[in-house]
């Protein structure tokens, strides 16, 4: 008893003692505080009440724990440094040294002070949060959650740290020393270790993705507790150490030996749950490589096509008992002696038969192959049953990413949630096609050609039970018999899920379709939202999909259409085979539970929000119309339109949303393949997607962030690298993404420059219809073509694929004239264009008409827009700040005109257009133009003397015309005269950790909310450039940096001095509150406040120009030139808000023959300075 | 009770020898450790409170070595050390029932009253609540004092606790400690304030550059210096060259010079008048003439 009297009474008084320390003190106000601001900002009816956070209970008591655990981390090193040297500056303490304690007692006793003092501290913040939590009736309350997190989050951290810092202590005798190695420690787990070999060094949690799903818990609860038993052992067994190692004579034998004995199970059990971890993440890895190395053993061979598969399934707790009767087909070329197939490596195969009689078969890593009794020759067809059981192996799925938390962060708010694939155990089963839970006649990964990709249209039924009594879910509609549950999809599909569970079902049919909900008991919340639309909700549905098909100009393939709710951990990484994604499956999405993730789906807090809104605007409107535009924008912003980008969590997402259904329309029902170019059905569906997903386009966002559009980015790739090579050197998937889709561009514009534009749409979609749920032959399709319009296009490819040289177009101003044709007034437009480079490339042409902004005939538009949470309110003082872009889709109803240019060719091109032309837009696809969207306004119509025969075509002109005056020297930022001052290192910090810094030295386009401190290339289509339309800028100064332009003047004389302004109009709007995302039919919002009049199309950067700003907004302004000149120097301001567009002249000045400059240099009143082009001009 | 020092010695890793072969018992009763600074007082103390090992030598509890049975001995130990300043932001009452607490005392009813009881007792009830760490240095002292006879050790020992007390408080100390030593209770009592020695201890010893020069009764000390005490009335001019010329213990100024206790073997010409030494006469008469005598300086 004195042992524990000593121990509680040491305790005591250290927590006393601390509780009145300031430091404590300090950090307990500031924590609560925070937290409590944060409770009521993120969990509380009046605040943000992120739906992401509230739909899943779990999250209050880690999001709390989780910032609260960040500083007590730091804290603790301090206070528990503190104790030591306390102890040794404090005389008094002696008399204490001298009381009838052991060391073990009284280190105990000091440990578990501070340790319930923070723990207190933990239950404070809880409670704030289960108030918070217990108000907000939208949340349920996981009570139990609050002690897992508790013990998972706070102890392990606050005992590690207390261990490690009480033994440097006794190392290193000097608190200062030692608070500044944990301080550093602690920030090096934050910025650098905290995702490295399987978050194996997160002693605060930082990364460690924690999330508990309200469907199944936590997904994987020993490699989290074994993660944190790391720290907890390893604090123990400092604490005991430093038991043994404290500077006190001590007294007890026994406790002594306890100590060491604690020590060393400590130490124990440190290694072992270090181990665990390690060995989790270093056999997933092991078996990533495994299977990428069987991979390319098999990639070449010859996989036959499932054409039926019938499944038997049993679920076995952990493990799965299935039986599959397949006829398989030989779609190739040559016979077939082995039929392989993959199965996840965790799965075993039980037998073969083929008419009930054992089939040979041997496995080879995840491989099976079965050796039938004679060869399958190519088109026949053969069946064969395969039974196989076991576990699945989640790290087989995508097997070319690591198990890095950091690889493609998936994060709620700031906490990450760990990426499961598949899941199998006794509660919950969710398994996807890509965790190759049956055998698939195809590889997961082509190691040699990643973009390559094997589908198979299957027509598959399951018959499933289970025998935890877990309810089964597939794709189609559901039968039950006995203990089974069958699915039947009714059409072929490229691939089978399951799911069990304990779902139920809300169903609806509309249209023929039948629409299933497959959700967890009371995960419907939508229904008390939308109780009111249960009449119109048929209406609602076959609206949504109405929109969907006549987007892709298709009708929905399948006879269903379900929606399944998964663990919030389940997520897909991006393919670089397709672009769609694990959760969209044919007729089937899975989403995260309650729409977790999906920030429109929080509906009641919506209505609130746009209810009030449209009060302050005096906007009548019913609930129920309300709710049915919510109801709409949800389903159109996630499963259509697709594009989110939340600004919260930099950076910024720039990826289509997960869910959106586009892959119905062509991915699950057509497949195009060459095996010689394997990458041609990953192009088709980069194009199709992009042709027919009204979305931003060439990366709207990245303009705002800073980076160049997907086109541009592309075109740089492929600068000096074929299209072939670029695949074998196994590109990111996001490379691979922009590349496949430049490519895509190319290919159709090339067919429908050959075939008609018009012509061409419609028999493509006729002969993707005619052609669904079928594997088509490249060359098949060649020669339908062929036939259809009379050209071969396969014989292009291999340019296409190989070639490395880019085509580089130079264009003359357009020029239109007002012409009648017959009785009607049309429009001419006329231009030269030229391609000066050995490459030959296409070009297409469109045209913004008609009146004000998005006022552009034949749709195409496409308005979306970007929420960013927490941003200043705009006009409207609301929290969220929308703002909305105009962007040109790449729909082929745009296209005005293709055209060729062969290698050194030149072209005058003739337009005839029906409506007014504002603005010519050119996409010069593949080449060297960057920016590739070239827009340029039509500033002045003539009018055509009357009977003038408009021009329309193409005439090929005998030589390469001078594309700019030569009288005129002109220096622009990409030529050799053109000089930045140079990039000095100053930050002695960065140069001691040896950080490097962006140099600018790649293009981006201009970042107003974060201008760099150097000269930045940027790209736009109103710079001035040859090829490379671009000039660089830099963050606002004090003149300290500048650039120069040289030219050389031959002859003496008075020469007009110019800058370019590169100034097109202001195209973005910013408006005060948030909102759905706007799909925006041609027309869009007529004219932004103060806008260009019709102004350019395309997706001009953030801010650029100024007419739609106050002159307090322009963050162009004065820009201060020194011209130069014979008789000295001349400082000219020219003022960029009423500068035109274009050529400015700064003054006339004498040059004698010489090398003549004109510097610029960074003061402004603006935020940035930005240089482009500098032009001298003799005067005559 | 009985504490046995054997041959202990003390020699700190810098080669400074702290204590030299000392032999000493100690039985109940207030025993007084005399010595100039640098003596070993402190280094003997925080041996016998197991804050500290000896280089060689035993110190023996009841027979038994401290150092292998440091919970026994620090069960029944009081100390007070020699520096007590500063505190944790404790209250006073606080720091003294902890100390009470590690003292054994478990019944927190009967800690509460006995802390109070002893507060009483240094006369700190007053100031009970107010932080430790903003006591006067004499309260500091008092509750140093107080700390160290909480829960009724049987062993106290304390260094230098008068040191800073006003002559009331260290009268009241005395009486405590005197009150104590009636309780088959050892009290080693380290001062270099011969005045706390005579009034309390019963046995005592002297200690110099490590080594026990003296041992014994305090009157046996005294007794060493009879003969060698002095007064003598001097001028002034007399005065300044008895300073150079004897140990001069007390001065008092008078009308006619000066009135001046000095120690010597030898006595002194003039109206000097022999009287009877005190335990102060005693120890400069021992560090200055004894020891340097033995020593042939």
């Amino acid at each position: 008893m004195a042992f524990l009297h000593n121990i509680l009474t040491v305790s005591h008084y250290e927590a006393k003692t601390l509780r009145r320390s300031w430091f404590f003190r300090l950090f307990s106000i500031v924590a609560l505080f925070f937290l409590t601001i944060i409770n009521i900002s993120m969990f509380s009816p009046v605040g943000g009440d992120s739906w992401e956070l509230i739909s899943i209970p779990s999250s209050v008591p880690l999001i709390n724990l989780y910032l609260l655990n960040i500083g007590q981390a730091i804290v603790v090193i301090f206070l528990a440094s503190d104790f030591l040297k306390k102890d040794k500056k404090l005389d008094t303490n002696e008399v204490l040294y001298t009381r009838s304690m052991s060391n073990f007692e009284y280190v105990s006793g000091k440990t578990w002070g501070i340790l319930r003092l923070f723990l207190s501290l933990n239950l404070v913040v809880l409670l704030i949060g289960l108030t918070v939590n217990i108000i907000n009736k939208s949340m349920k309350v996981d009570l139990m959650s609050y002690l897992e997190y508790i013990l998972l989050i706070s102890v392990p951290t606050i005992v590690y740290s207390l261990g490690l810092a009480f033994m440097l202590m006794l190392l290193i005798r000097n608190q200062a020393v030692t608070f500044f190695i944990l301080l550093g420690y602690a920030a090096l787990n934050m910025f650098y270790l905290w995702h490295r070999a399987g978050s194996v060094f997160d002693f605060m949690a930082f990364g460690l993705p924690l999330f508990k799903s309200g469907l199944i818990g936590f997904e994987n609860p020993a490699a989290i507790i074994f993660q944190r038993l790391i720290y907890f052992f390893a604090g123990t067994a400092l604490i005991m150490a430093t038991i043994l190692m404290f500077r006190r004579l001590p007294q007890s034998r026994l406790q002594r030996s306890v100590a060491f004995v604690l020590m060393v199970l400590s130490v124990a059990g440190f290694g072992y749950s270090l181990f665990y971890t390690v060995e989790n993440y270093t056999k997933s890895a092991a078996l990533k490589r495994q299977v990428i190395e069987t991979n390319r053993q098999y990639e070449k061979s010859n996989f036959p096509s499932v054409i039926k598969s019938d499944i038997n399934l049993i679920h076995k707790g952990s493990i799965i008992e299935a039986t599959a009767g397949m006829i398989i087909k030989n779609d190739n070329d040559v016979q077939i002696n082995e039929y392989l197939f993959s199965l996840n490596p965790g799965l075993e195969v039980k037998s073969v038969q083929k008419n009930a009689k054992p089939v040979a078969f041997t496995t080879s890593g995840h491989i099976v192959k079965v050796s039938p009794d004679k060869p399958l020759l190519p088109g026949e067809s053969d069946t064969i049953e395969i039974s196989w059981s076991g576990k699945i192996i989640e790290s087989f799925c995508y097997p070319d990413y690591s198990d890095n938390i950091k690889e493609y962060r998936y994060r709620i708010q700031m906490v990450n949630v760990r990426k499961r694939q598949a899941f199998l155990d006794k509660d919950y089963v969710l398994l996807t096609p890509e965790a190759h839970w049956y055998p698939v006649a195809g590889l997961n990964y082509y190691p040699s050609n990643p973009g390559r990709i094997k589908i198979d249209f299957t027509t598959f039924s399951l018959k499933a039970k289970s025998e935890t009594g877990l309810n089964v879910v597939s794709q189609g509609l559901p039968s039950v018999s006995g203990d089974y549950t069958s699915f039947s999809a009714g059409f072929p599909l490229t691939g089978l899920s399951v799911a069990m569970g304990n779902y139920v079902a809300d169903t609806i049919s509309v249209d023929s379709i039948k629409f299933i909900s497959w959700h967890y008991p009371g995960n419907d919340y939508y229904r008390e939202q939308f109780r009111e639309l249960k009449d119109t909700l048929p209406n609602i549905i076959s609206g949504f999909m109405k929109d969907l098909e006549s987007g892709f100009g298709t009708p929905y393939p399948f006879r269903s259409f379900s929606i399944l709710e998964s663990p919030v951990n389940f997520y897909s990484f991006p393919k670089r085979n397709t672009q769609t994604r694990a959760e969209v499956q044919p007729s089937m999405v899975i989403v995260p539970e309650k729409l977790s993730t999906i920030r429109q789906a929080g509906f009641a807090k919506r209505f609130e929000r746009q209810k009030k809104q449209m009060a302050r605007n005096n906007q009548v409107i019913t609930d129920r119309d309300l709710n049915v535009r919510i109801l709409n924008n949800f389903l159109r912003s996630t499963f259509i339109s697709g594009f989110t980008v939340t600004a919260f969590n930099i950076p910024l997402l720039n990826e289509p949303t997960r869910y959106q259904l586009g892959p119905s329309f062509y991915f699950f029902r057509n497949n195009f393949y060459s095996d010689k170019y394997p990458v041609v059905n990953s192009v088709f569906e980069s194009h199709l997607q992009k042709l027919n997903t009204p979305g931003p386009p060439g990366g709207g966002p990245d303009r705002i962030s800073g980076n160049i559009s997907d086109n541009d980015m592309a075109n740089l790739i492929l600068r000096d690298i074929s299209f072939r090579d670029l695949l074998a050197r196994n590109p990111s998937p996001d490379t691979l993404r922009v590349v496949l889709t430049i490519k895509g561009d190319y290919l159709f514009n090339l067919l429908r420059m050959n075939a008609g534009i018009t012509e061409f749409n419609e028999w493509f979609k006729k002969y993707l219809s005619e052609n669904s749920f079928t594997r088509v032959n490249i060359l098949k399709f060649n020669d339908d073509v062929k036939k259809r319009f009379g050209f071969e296009f396969y014989p292009l490819l291999e340019e296409w694929f190989t070639g490395k040289g880019q085509p580089g177009f130079l264009f003359t101003d357009p020029e239109a004239s007002q012409v009648v044709v017959g009785e009607r007034t049309r429009y001419n437009v006329t231009f030269i264009a030229g391609n000066p480079e050995p490459a030959g490339g296409l070009f297409n042409i469109s045209f913004r008409t008609g009146g004000g902004f998005g006022g552009r005939g034949g749709g195409g538009q496409a308005i979306f827009s970007m929420t960013i949470q927490g941003g200043r309110g705009g006009g409207g003082g609301g929290r969220m700040m929308q703002i909305s872009m105009q962007g040109r889709g790449m729909e082929s109803a745009d296209i005005s005109k293709i055209v060729y240019l062969g290698p050194g060719e030149a072209k005058k091109i003739g337009i005839v257009l029906d409506n007014q032309p504002r603005a010519m837009q050119i996409n010069t696809l593949f080449s060297k133009n960057i920016p590739g969207d070239i827009s340029m306004t039509i500033q002045e119509i003539k009018k055509a003397p009357p009977r003038t025969a408009p021009f329309e075509g193409e005439l090929l002109l005998e030589k390469m015309p001078l594309f700019t005056d030569p009288e005129e020297i002109i220096v622009d930022n990409e030529d050799e005269g053109f000089i930045t001052s140079t990039v000095t290192e100053t930050n002695r910090l960065r140069k001691l950790l040896g950080v490097k810094r962006s140099t600018g030295t790649v293009y981006q386009s201009v970042n107003l909310f974060m201008a760099p401190d150097y000269w930045q290339p940027v790209v736009l289509s109103s710079y001035y450039g040859r090829y490379a339309r671009s000039a660089v800028y830099t963050r606002a100064g004090e003149g300290d940096k500048s650039v120069t332009w040289k030219g050389i003047i031959r002859e003496p004389g008075y020469y007009d001095v110019y800058a370019y302004v590169g100034k097109a109009g202001d195209r973005i709007m910013i408006r005060g509150v948030g909102g759905p995302m706007g799909r925006g039919p041609g027309g869009g919002p007529g004219g932004a406040p103060g806008g260009a009049p019709g102004g350019a199309p395309g997706t001009p950067p953030a801010g650029q120009g100024g007419q739609g700003r106050t002159r307090e907004q322009n963050p162009y302004r004065d820009m201060h030139y020194k011209v130069y000149h014979d008789d000295g120097v001349e400082e000219i301001v020219l003022d960029w808000e009423t500068a035109d567009p274009g050529w400015n002249r700064l003054g006339t000045y004498y040059l004698s023959p010489d090398t003549v400059k004109v510097e610029l240099n960074n003061k402004t009143e603006g935020r940035v300075v930005i240089g482009d082009a500098i032009k001298w001009v003799i005067k005559k | 009770m009985k504490i046995e020092i054997r041959n202990l010695n003390k020699v700190y890793p810098n080669g400074n020898q702290a204590l030299k072969n000392l032999n000493i018992d100690i039985e109940p009763g207030i025993f007084g450790l005399l010595g100039p600074n640098g003596a070993g007082k402190s280094s003997l103390m925080r041996i016998l409170v197991t804050l500290m090992k000896p280089t060689s030598g035993v110190v023996l509890l009841d027979g038994k070595d401290i150092q292998n049975h440091r919970r026994e001995l620090r069960s029944i130990l009081g100390y007070l050390p020699q520096d007590f300043r500063f505190f944790t932001s404790l209250k006073t009452w606080e720091f003294l029932d902890y100390s009470a607490a590690l003292a054994g005392m478990k019944n927190r009813k009967e800690r509460l009253r006995e802390v109070d009881r002893m507060l009483d007792q240094v006369g700190l009830l007053e100031v009970r609540d107010r932080k430790a760490n903003r006591l006067s240095g004499g309260m500091k002292r008092r509750l140093g004092i107080a700390q160290a006879l909480i829960g009724n050790p049987k062993l106290i020992i304390v260094d230098e606790p008068t040191t800073g007390l006003d002559p009331d408080e260290r009268i009241r100390f005395r009486n405590i400690l005197s009150g104590l030593s009636q309780n088959d209770v050892i009290i080693i009592l380290s001062t270099h304030i011969v005045g706390d020695i005579s009034s309390t201890c019963q046995k005592m010893a002297l200690l110099n550059k490590g080594e026990i020069v003296f041992s014994g009764r305090p009157e046996a000390l005294v007794g060493e210096a009879r003969g060698h005490v002095y007064r003598l009335h001097l001028t002034e001019y007399e005065f300044e060259k008895a300073k150079e010329e004897y140990n001069i213990i007390s001065t008092i100024p008078v009308e006619t010079g000066w009135e001046v206790q000095v120690v010597t073997d030898t006595p002194p010409d003039g109206n000097a008048v022999l009287i009877e030494p005190n335990i102060e006469h005693a120890y400069v008469y021992y560090m200055e003439h004894k020891i340097h005598a033995d020593l042939n300086i």
